[in-house]
């Protein structure tokens, strides 16, 4: 609450300016005194908004830092002042937690990798297909597909936890390595196909029509003339799914026994329920965790950002 | 389009087949299961009793379910207030010619949203932790109390909820921003410098300009947020576990811990349906309510 009430009150604080117009410095050399007050209640205005702006801005990375410098920390010196630098940094957490066998952090990072990439491999694909044929081929059916995506878009997917569960247990289908594609792959795939179908929609059918004409096969058309249109969708569609499957929980959680199968959060859980005495090595291993992400994170922010933005509002 | 060029039916119907199963199998096969479990008395072993309507019975009747459903809808109020509202603010505050480094505020507040909720339910714990945590020691530094004296945060029923929220709240209030920020930056800027030359404070400008001209987003974000929160699980889970006791339990969680932690499968297959009944209801509901807004409001702009 405490955030909400400092900018709120900056932003009352705003020049009432009645008089004189805002935001141009009048073109006369002798500045009115009006305008010279207003000058500077700008100033301070400046100073008030850009220290609200960057309070918020530091508390959204402030965390990793704290925890990135605390991870050099022994437990005995972080448990003393749980605030203060490092007096002797060390990295002796990360050797112990990726060397010793006992730690479980390599594999599941192998796992969530592969159940990642498996996933939008499947959701990009299966997205593209089943958006262009919803969008542009008028079959039996059609439209009960659309509709049954559109219930899987709507789905309170945890009200499917427990179920899914129960029929993959009777189908055998739990404790394997592809067990997590399926709910991820299902419910990742009504945005993606929903997106392609309003992409499609500024496409004109003259593209294919055309395409026809000169002699190309359906398939052709589909794979080397729609796909390259479509790309951009398809980027923003994995972007987001990255993010979804690589941070999934819930479903990993219920599905997966197994420790060797076990996906980066669900391992994390346990770590950290093993180690609850000694927060240097929790964080050490929630950083090594995370690393991939935020390499990936800062280095299309650009990109993922945008796309993020594209599939909440067209989604 | 060409007739000539739609495929053949045999074609469609190869292309569509593996998604399609996929799809069928993981969304609509657990939902028939569960509806049919739901009937059962079953605590996942071989034998299964029917029941009839009894778990439904129990469930109307289960003060834990509804508490639950309480806090979830407390979690979507306070996230519609805390997010949305605070990202409005920042997003006109980032907006304002005065601030400078939009592009860095921009990339650094949405980075929360892209880390796993369990690992911000960590983050969290570590800063709420008595002895540990972050909370605590810059308390004990500004009024120089012993540590010992300050409160376990996370074991007072009465405020669980909101320590609970408020890092659900700030994780996405970044992704909000981004979100509104793309809709103001789409909006001409003209119309914001001629509101300020007719000397329209920034409130005003704020109120009766930026507002209405985003507002379907807004609605879009309101969505979001109830979507959000419906299947509010992981940092809960992380963070609490729903306790103390069940003070901060949501509805998934309590689904789970029936299901599994009781094996109570076949009651909790009727939690699951009501999970179901309960989030689409509340979505329609919210969808209906903003539908009616938006069509009032566009009435009353045509007769202006």
């Amino acid at each position: 609450m405490k955030s909400k009430n400092t900018p709120t009150h900056s932003t009352r604080n705003a020049p009432v300016d009645k008089n004189s117009p805002a935001g141009e410095v009048s073109p006369k050399y002798e500045l009115s005194k009006e305008d010279k007050e207003r000058i500077a209640r700008d100033r301070v205005l400046s100073v008030v908004l850009n220290a609200a702006m960057w309070l918020f801005t530091i508390t959204c990375f402030f965390p990793m830092i704290w925890m990135f410098y605390s991870s050099l920390k022994s437990k005995m010196e972080f448990n003393k002042d749980v605030i203060s630098l490092p007096a002797a940094p060390s990295f002796s957490n990360y050797i112990t937690i990726l060397t010793e066998p006992q730690y479980n952090v390599v594999r599941p990072m192998l796992n969530s990798l592969r159940t990642t990439v498996a996933s939008l491999v499947l959701i990009v694909a299966f997205s593209f297909i089943l958006g262009y044929m919803i969008s542009r081929i008028g079959f039996k059916g059609n439209r009960a597909l659309y509709y049954a995506l559109l219930v899987g878009m709507l789905i309170p997917i945890h009200s499917l936890l427990v179920p899914i569960y129960v029929v993959f247990k009777h189908f055998n289908l739990n404790d394997k390595w592809f067990t997590l594609l399926f709910p991820y792959v299902s419910f990742g795939l009504p945005m993606g196909v929903f997106l392609v179908d309003s992409f499609m929609k500024g496409i004109p059918t003259a593209m294919e029509e055309a395409a026809a004409m000169g002699g190309s096969s359906f398939h052709r058309t589909l794979f080397t003339v729609i796909l390259p249109i479509c790309r951009p969708i398809l980027v923003t569609t994995a972007i987001i799914q990255t993010f979804v499957c690589w941070n999934e929980f819930s479903f990993a959680l219920v599905l997966l026994q197994d420790p060797a199968l076990q996906t980066v959060p669900l391992a994390m859980t346990q770590f950290t329920g093993q180690f609850s005495s000694d927060y240097p090595r929790i964080m050490a291993g929630m950083l090594i965790t995370m690393l991939p992400v935020v390499i990936f994170y800062f280095g299309f922010s650009k990109q993922i950002i945008e796309g993020m933005v594209a599939g909440a509002v067209k989604g | 389009m060409l007739d000539s060029i739609k495929p053949k039916g045999r074609v469609i119907f190869l292309y569509l087949l593996a998604p399609v199963l996929i799809y069928m199998f993981t969304v609509f096969v657990p939902l028939v299961a569960a509806l049919y479990f739901s009937f059962f008395e079953w605590k996942g072993g071989p034998h299964m009793k029917f029941n009839g309507v009894a778990n439904y019975v129990e469930l109307l009747k289960d003060g834990t379910f509804w508490q639950a459903f309480g806090h979830n809808a407390y979690l979507i109020v306070a996230c519609i207030i805390g997010q949305i509202g605070i990202a409005f603010v920042f997003v006109l505050i980032i907006n304002s010619r005065l601030v400078k480094l939009k592009n860095i505020h921009r990339v650094f507040v949405f980075f929360p949203s892209t880390i796993a909720a369990v690992s911000i339910g960590f983050i969290w714990t570590m800063i709420y932790d008595q002895r540990r945590g972050i909370l605590n020691h810059i308390i004990a530094n500004v009024t120089h109390k012993s540590i010992k004296d300050l409160p376990i945060w996370l074991n007072n029923p009465k405020t669980v909820m909101l320590l609970v929220a408020i890092p659900l709240i700030w994780q996405y209030i970044g992704y909000y921003m981004v979100i509104l920020f793309s809709a103001i930056s789409s909006v001409d800027p003209e119309i914001f410098e001629v509101a300020e030359l007719d000397g329209a404070t920034a409130i005003q400008r704020a109120i009766h300009i930026t507002f209405p001209l985003i507002r379907d987003t807004l609605l879009v974000c309101v969505t979001l947020c109830i979507a959000g929160n419906m299947k509010a699980f992981d940092s809960i889970y992380t963070l609490t576990s729903g306790g103390p006791g069940n003070a901060s339990n949501v509805m998934a969680l309590y689904g789970y811990n029936v299901s599994f932690k009781q094996s109570n499968m076949g009651y909790g297959s009727a939690i699951s349906i009501g999970i179901f009944v309960l989030s689409l209801g509340v979505i329609l509901i919210s969808q209906l309510l903003t539908a009616k807004k938006s069509e009032k409001k566009e009435r009353i702009e045509d007769e202006i």
